[in-house]
């Protein structure tokens, strides 16, 4: 049940869920960092493996004189080359499943941030939510901008996923091409869009 | 066999217990010995990836930008001009010599520590080494690689003698003192001797045929003009196709006995 409240109480909950919604998502952030470049050397990985198998694919064992004593080599060899690939996606599943924990991890906090507010909006009022000081943006600007963070990471988590769920290994180009198709995500993307928003916000959580 | 002697002269414990420890000495060495062939492996494909480069630069040279050029060029190969391939020819050549083990191996540079240390710790999976195929640059000779190869494999022939007969040697000693009786007990966990053997048998066998096939790997890769051919090639010596998966299982169930 809501106690009874002076009249900046609701505000002042609100700022602290805020202050601490925003160290949460710069922890989450480097979490997103770090998996994201584990990234690149596994597609690398992958697209060399599909290069092998598209090589061994074209050659004719069988017109190979040298390989002709090894039984069943071909299929050995593919069998082989599969299994690392697996391996590899493997890797990038645990990766994927890190950024879907940050997406998830960022979602729920500011979910509860949001609900906080929603709890205090009537009593803070309309201009308190748009006052901003030169120490502190204001509660209108934070609660939009973790808004745009969670829309963010949603969106690149997605991204991401999509791409990584068409591998197939019948499509050996399309592996290949997999590094070019990584980097153009993340081209298309705001990158600096967290890390501007946490220097935005940098000064009034250091009080 | 010296199991064999004592054990027909001395009580049946402490004979159990020297037939136990020849099984785990085994054992222990077998690892050794693979974490050595895998770290050679490691190395090996680094030479066996720069002859592969070296060759296809020298191939799109003679091409003269007919066509675009491969993309497994090396890029510091692509400057440099035709005597590479009377280098290539020599480096061939020694490889091909002390693949044949004509050559006593001598272990030198980096090779060499990595080599006499044995790598205990380190078990990379198979996916660990798989750099790109392009860019790797030269770093040694091969023939500087293939000779402790050889070697391993020396030994590794050298082990799995031993390993038959004192294996061998063991399970008849235990025969000898149980006969047929089924409560016989176990020299360790749950393995029967037996299964010793077995092991190192299959490990044997697949690690044979690992070895003639980098040997034909070696003869082909200088002498193949096909980017198909060499990469095929590069991959087959860097996924052992011979050696299965569970050759590590293996390995680590006989040495968890």
């Amino acid at each position: 049940p809501p106690q009874q409240m002076t009249q900046d109480e609701p505000l002042l909950a609100v700022q602290a869920a805020l202050k601490k919604c925003f160290p949460v998502v710069e922890e989450q952030q480097r979490l997103w960092r770090s998996s994201l470049s584990d990234c690149p050397p596994l597609l690398a990985s992958l697209g060399n493996l599909a290069e092998q198998l598209q090589a061994a694919q074209n050659l004719r064992f069988e017109d190979v004189p040298a390989l002709r004593a090894f039984p069943g080599l071909q299929e050995r060899l593919r069998r082989k080359q599969l299994e690392a690939g697996d391996a590899v996606l493997d890797q990038l599943g645990e990766r994927l499943a890190a950024l879907l924990n940050v997406r998830d991890t960022v979602s729920s906090h500011v979910g509860q941030v949001l609900q906080i507010y929603e709890q205090h909006a009537d009593a803070i009022g309309i201009d308190a939510v748009l006052q901003a000081s030169a120490a502190s943006p204001s509660v209108a600007d934070m609660l939009e901008w973790l808004q745009d963070i969670e829309r963010h990471y949603q969106r690149r988590y997605l991204k991401r996923k999509y791409l990584l769920s068409s591998i197939d290994w019948g499509d050996l180009a399309g592996i290949q091409a997999l590094p070019t198709a990584w980097d153009r995500i993340s081209e298309d993307e705001h990158q600096d869009l967290v890390p501007d928003i946490l220097l935005n916000v940098s000064f009034s959580l250091e009080e | 066999m010296s199991a064999k002697t004592l054990g027909s002269a001395t009580p049946r414990k402490p004979v159990l217990s020297v037939s136990a420890r020849k099984i785990k000495d085994n054992a222990a060495d077998w690892h050794n010995l693979i974490m050595k062939w895998e770290t050679l492996n490691d190395a090996g494909f680094a030479t066996a990836n720069s002859i592969a480069n070296m060759k296809i630069s020298l191939l799109s040279k003679d091409k003269i930008e007919l066509e675009s050029r491969s993309p497994a060029c090396d890029e510091n190969a692509e400057q440099r001009p035709r005597e590479y391939s009377a280098e290539l020819d020599a480096l061939c050549e020694e490889l091909r010599a002390t693949l044949d083990g004509l050559v006593r191996p001598e272990v030198p540079g980096r090779v060499g520590a990595a080599w006499l240390s044995g790598h205990r710790g380190r078990s990379s999976p198979l996916t660990a080494s798989l750099g790109s195929t392009v860019n790797m640059p030269r770093l040694w000779g091969p023939q500087r690689l293939l000779s402790p190869l050889s070697s391993v494999w020396t030994k590794i022939q050298v082990k799995m003698e031993k390993l038959s007969s004192t294996t061998k040697g063991v399970c008849e000693l235990e025969n000898y003192h149980y006969g047929q009786d089924s409560s016989r007990p176990p020299l360790f966990h749950t393995w029967p001797t037996a299964h010793f053997y077995e092991a190192s048998r299959r490990l044997s066998d697949m690690y044979g045929a690992e070895l003639l096939l980098k040997r034909t790997i070696v003869d082909g890769l200088a002498h193949t003009a096909d980017h198909d051919l060499s990469l095929t090639y590069l991959s087959l010596w860097l996924h052992q196709p011979y050696i299965q998966s569970n050759s590590r299982l293996l390995l680590e169930s006989m040495l968890l006995e």
